[in-house]
C-alpha cells in the first residue's frame, strides 16, 4: 500500500529512506543487499519490511498500490 | 563499575559495561525501551480528508514520526498544572494543509514553534492524487514505552558478554579450519599461530570451536564485561537516552529506599 513508517519489529524509521532505495533498487539496478548496507539498514527485521514491500513499475516509475488507489473515486 | 563508549553517533551507541553483571544491564535495557519519556502524537482532529487512506491510518501514520523531545521543557499531560486540559508545557500543537498532486511527508507538520519541527522530513504519510485534500491538526504529547511503540525511545537494543577466544597452542596443528569456519572473520593464522583480529566483532557463534576437530579452541562469554549496542529513533540523541534511563533508574531505587524509613 504505503511503506510503512516503521520497522514492524524494532521499530526504526523506515519510510523516510525508502525513495532513495526504490530508486536505486528498480530504477538504477544496484544490488538490494548493498544499497541497504549503505542505507545503514543493518538488521533482518528491517531489511525484510523493506525488501518484502511490493512496488510495480509503469511508464518507467516505481509506484507503490497507493498511486493507484487514489485515483478510483 | 565503568562506562566506556566503543562507538557514539548521533543516534547509535555501542556501550562497553565493566565489573557488572547481566542482571543490571538488563534493567538499564528495559528502562530504555519502557521507561524514557518521548514526544509523539497522540491526538489528531481531521478536518477534511478525501485521501485514499483511512483518517485512522493517517493518525497511526502520524503518531509514528519521531518528534524532538526536550525533556526539561515538558510535563507529563496527566501530572501538569493544568490537571490535563493541555497547556503549552505539556501539549505541542501541529497543523497540516495539503492539497494534491503530491506526497505529504512529514515536514509538512507546522509546529507552533521551530523548535519542535519534526527530525525526519522525508517521512511519506499519504500519497494525494488530484483535487484530494488532507487538512488536520494535531496535538503530540509526553508518553513512555511502555504505553505505546511510538514513546519507545530506542530501537534494536541488544547486549552481549564480552568474547573470550582461549586457544590451547600445544592441541592446535594449524589446519585453518577455525579460520574458514568464522563467519565475522576474525580469526588469522600469523607467525605459526591462530591470533584473533577484533575481538569485539565475534557473535559467540562457537563456530570454530565445532569446527576444530582437536579441540584446541574454546569460545566463551564473560558475564562482568558486557558490550550493549542501541539506536535511538532521532527524539533524543543516543548519548541522552542512557543518561535519562540512568537518572530514571536512580530515581526508582530512590523511591525503594524511602519505603524502608
Ligand atoms: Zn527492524
Ligand atoms: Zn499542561
Amino acid at each position: 500500500m504505503i511503506i510503512p513508517v516503521r520497522c514492524f519489529t524494532c521499530g526504526k524509521v523506515l519510510a523516510s529512506i525508502f525513495e532513495e532505495y526504490k530508486k536505486r533498487v528498480y530504477i538504477d539496478g544496484e544490488e538490494a543487499g548493498k544499497v541497504l548496507d549503505e542505507l545503514g539498514v543493518k538488521r533482518y527485521c528491517c531489511r525484510r519490511t523493506i525488501i518484502s514491500h511490493p512496488v510495480f513499475i509503469k511508464d518507467g516509475e516505481v509506484k507503490e498500490l497507493i498511486d493507484e488507489a487514489g485515483e478510483y473515486e | 563499575m565503568k562506562i566506556k563508549f566503543l562507538e557514539l553517533k548521533e543516534n547509535y551507541a555501542k556501550v562497553l559495561f565493566e565489573d557488572t553483571s547481566p542482571y543490571f544491564v538488563n534493567s538499564i535495557r528495559r528502562t530504555m525501551i519502557a521507561d524514557i519519556p518521548k514526544l509523539a502524537i497522540e491526538k489528531v482532529t481531521i478536518y477534511d480528508n478525501t485521501s485514499a487512506l483511512f483518517d485512522e491510518i493517517i493518525a497511526h501514520r502520524l503518531g509514528l514520526i519521531p518528534l524532538p523531545t526536550h525533556l526539561d521543557l515538558l510535563n507529563f499531560r496527566k501530572e501538569c498544572s493544568c490537571k490535563g486540559n493541555g497547556c503549552p508545557s505539556c501539549t505541542i500543537h501541529y497543523t497540516l494543509s495539503k492539497e494534491g498532486e503530491c506526497t505529504v511527508y512529514s515536514g509538512d507538520l507546522r509546529p507552533e514553534d521551530s523548535m519542535w519541527t519534526v527530525v525526519d522530513k522525508n517521512i511519506p504519510i499519504v500519497k494525494l492524487q488530484k483535487n484530494q485534500r488532507l487538512i488536520l491538526e494535531a496535538e503530540a504529547e509526553l508518553g513512555t514505552g511502555n504505553q505505546h511503540a511510538k514513546w519507545q525511545v530506542v530501537c534494536g537494543i541488544g547486549y552481549k558478554y564480552y568474547p573470550v577466544i582461549e586457544i590451547d597452542k600445544e592441541k592446535c596443528n594449524l589446519c585453518s579450519a577455525c579460520v574458514d569456519a568464522c563467519p565475522r572473520n576474525i580469526l588469522e593464522i600469523k607467525r605459526n599461530k591462530i591470533t584473533v583480529r577484533n575481538i569485539e566483532e565475534c557473535i559467540l557463534c562457537k563456530s570454530c570451536s565445532d569446527s576444530c576437530k582437536k579441540g584446541a579452541i574454546n569460545v566463551r562469554g564473560d558475564g562482568s564485561r558486557i558490550i550493549m549496542q542501541y539506536e535511538t529513533d532521532g527524539s533524543l540523541t543516543a548519548e541522552k537516552a542512557l543518561k535519562e534511563a540512568l537518572k530514571i533508574l536512580q530515581k526508582k531505587y530512590d523511591e525503594l529506599k524511602k519505603c524502608f524509613k
